[in-house]
């Protein structure tokens, strides 16, 4: 019997040490959710490197009281409402505190109802279409911009900068690309631009000629063209250039990706696309740039939003000092800062404000050419 | 009519590359009665060789230079990498099943094809590969009617591919042995010619075709990527049904009505279901014509 009651001891001391690594090891879990794998891989990764390196600047800057580490959880959506959802609720079973994501806003959508089910603050950093804050979820928040403040700055450029009197749109029906296309045209009719077609494709698709010769002989001053991610749009630009489309081209923030100029080359020359405003000189810009560049290489569209969404989360979990939902969105409604990308204050409704101006891609690049207020940018 | 010798011109490019691929569904099934789902990795394979080799012979600086022989180079080294890999696929994956139901060998093409589009995923990576697209970008102009030297180029190249095939299969021994061993391979065997040779030819010569419609496909959109293979292949599949599979002749012309009905689908009816025509039209010509245009059981005709 003692002798029992002496090896039971025993084990019990060798399990001490255990017991207590699992008491000081404490980590906190950030997930994130972008399309890592399909057509949009590269929008995707941009968006979990951000994150990525938001959470490196944050543990070097001292990391989260309380906390020996952050172990983030990089999910895959694949820009899939389905496998989306699939991703939400390993997130939520993993016990993340917190989501920086999705990308798709077909994909948001349907994740953000299961997480906000359970009280998890998600920031999303590139879904632009307006229902992603207006279904009055509590902890959903946004980086980025509104379609339908997108819409209208696409409208006034096209009417203002670009003179266009006609216009011809095509979009690739998804939630986000069909939105913006039918804002763009709502607004293009409200100042006066004759909408000569509409029309879509599907996603996936690779051939546009059949569409792009019927937009050649309606022969609209502008192209709209409203698709899903970079790819689809390289490639139609390189077809319609191919084609001889004389149409100017116009597109949108999803194409920002400087892997656009990359396939498309030659043809994406003098392409006018509306994205969000940064500033480039800001010293939280440069400070991200001497990190995130040497690393993953040029900063592409949704990196910025990225680590701003998930410097957000950890800054405000860290003034909450702990892990309630109710208490990281207070504190997440009280910040005010200058981020890289903008700055970041929250609206009652998640939204953080749009800043839409128009670029041009000059010698392989994007070059800030207008903004609503003041026309031209020199 | 400017619109519709556009579109049509459009059709014909698209058709071309449909039909190129349907071929090597058709010529393996009048061989084996097998269909080879995994037909459109090749073309997928195809692609990224080619995309590589361009790739090669562009950062060599030698594009700019010689621009026609790095071509045919790279055609010449992409489709042979692909027949051999055709090759091999059979050896590993069909022939072992041949005296198997046919149920097995269709599986197995099954999980051929997921194989070797996740391993081209896993080696070349998710992203698109890039296509140095210095290449022809010129065009003529006629009035509204725009071709592309790429579309001439693609055009031409298909019409060579399609007419220098018929020459073999109809007009040469190999192409007589082949036709002998679609009708009966014992027979065949009775007069010396080695059955397991030729269904490797018939691998090889289908799969060269699809990856020379890789490459043209990779020349004209610019990018190819790992998963491309699936939705060309399933169309040429249809072309090749459409046609009459088992028929060479059937298989292009096939194509070139899946392309072409494409086509003018979006171009005049919606562009959004235009796979959705591409698809009615299939289902109308067998429901009057079970065996597909041009029959599957010609005997002459079938390879």
């Amino acid at each position: 019997m003692k002798k029992r009651v002496l090896s039971i001891m025993a084990m019990g001391l060798i399990l001490v040490p255990f017991l207590f690594a699992s008491v000081s090891a404490k980590t906190l879990k950030i997930g994130s959710m972008s399309p890592l794998t399909g057509p949009y891989a590269s929008d995707g990764t941009d968006i979990k490197n951000g994150v990525w390196t938001a959470i490196k600047v944050f543990e070097e800057a001292g990391g989260m009281p309380g906390y020996d580490k952050i172990e983030f959880f990089p999910q895959d959506t694949a820009c899939d409402p389905r496998q989306a959802v699939a991703a939400a609720n390993k997130l939520l079973n993993l016990e993340v505190v917190g989501v920086v994501g999705a990308y798709c806003s077909s994909s948001t959508i349907p994740a953000s109802e299961v997480l906000d089910e359970e009280s998890i603050p998600m920031i999303t950093p590139a879904s632009t279409h307006q229902d992603v804050t207006d279904r009055g979820l509590k902890y959903m928040f946004r980086m980025c911009g509104r379609d339908d403040d997108q819409a209208p700055a696409a409208a006034k450029f096209i009417k203002e900068s670009l003179g266009a009197k006609t216009i011809f749109l095509v979009d690739d029906k998804t939630t986000y690309s069909q939105g913006l296309a039918d804002g763009v045209r709502i607004a293009a009719e409200k100042l006066g631009i004759k909408v000569l077609g509409h029309e879509h494709v599907n996603q996936g698709d690779k051939d546009f000629s059949a569409i792009l010769t019927m937009a050649k002989r309606e022969n609209a001053d502008v192209f709209y063209m409203s698709l899903q991610g970079f790819s689809p749009a390289s490639m139609m630009t390189l077809q319609a250039k191919r084609l001889g489309l004389k149409s100017q081209i116009v597109t949108q923030d999803a194409v920002f990706q400087p892997k656009f100029m990359e396939v498309a080359k030659d043809a994406a020359e003098g392409v006018y696309l509306t994205y969000g405003f940064t500033d480039p000189s800001t010293p939280e810009y440069k400070a991200f740039e001497d990190r995130y560049v040497p690393k993953y290489g040029a900063i592409a569209a949704y990196a910025t939003y990225a680590f701003d969404g998930a410097t957000s989360l950890l800054m405000a979990i860290k003034a909450a000092g702990s892990t309630d939902p109710a208490k990281i969105k207070a504190e997440l409604m009280k910040q005010d800062y200058q981020g890289v990308a903008k700055r970041i204050k929250f609206a009652a409704n998640g939204d953080s404000g749009s800043s839409y101006i128009a670029f041009k891609v000059v010698d392989g690049k994007f070059v800030p050419y207008w903004e609503p207020m003041n026309g031209l940018i020199k | 009519m400017e619109y519709f010798i556009q579109q049509l011109i459009n059709g014909i490019t698209l058709g071309g590359m449909y039909a190129l691929i349907a071929l090597g569904y058709t010529m393996v099934y009048g061989v084996i009665q097998l269909i080879n789902f995994a037909h459109g990795e090749f073309f997928a394979a195809g692609g990224y060789v080619g995309a590589i080799a361009l790739g090669y012979f562009s950062g060599l600086g030698y594009m700019e230079t010689h621009p026609v022989i790095c071509l045919t180079a790279s055609f010449a080294m992409a489709m042979a990498y692909c027949a051999y890999l055709a090759v091999g696929v059979e050896k590993i994956a069909y022939k072992p099943l041949r005296k198997e139901s046919r149920l097995a060998a269709l599986l197995s093409a099954l999980g051929m094809s997921i194989f070797l589009s996740n391993g081209l995923m896993l080696t070349q990576g998710v992203y698109d590969a890039v296509y140095p697209s210095e290449l022809f970008q010129g065009r003529f102009d006629f009035g509204m009617v725009t071709i592309s030297y790429l579309q001439i180029m693609i055009i031409s190249l298909t019409a060579c591919l399609l007419v220098g095939l018929n020459l073999l299969v109809f007009k040469t021994k190999v192409g007589m042995a082949m036709r002998a061993t679609a009708q009966d391979k014992t027979m065949s065997a009775l007069v010396a010619i080695g059955s397991n040779r030729i269904i490797s030819l018939t691998f090889a010569i289908g799969a060269g075709l699809a990856c020379a419609a890789g490459i043209m496909y990779g020349l004209y959109y610019g990018s190819v990527r790992y998963d491309m293979g699936f939705v060309p292949g399933i169309k040429a599949f249809a072309a090749a049904v459409l046609g009459g599979i088992g028929n060479i002749t059937g298989a292009m012309i096939g194509g070139l009505i899946i392309g072409m009905v494409e086509i003018f689908g979006a171009g005049y009816l919606s562009s959004e279901y235009k796979d959705v025509f591409a698809f009615i039209i299939l289902i109308a010509v067998l429901y009057f014509k079970p065996n597909g245009i041009m029959g599957e059981n010609i005997d002459d005709t079938r390879v």
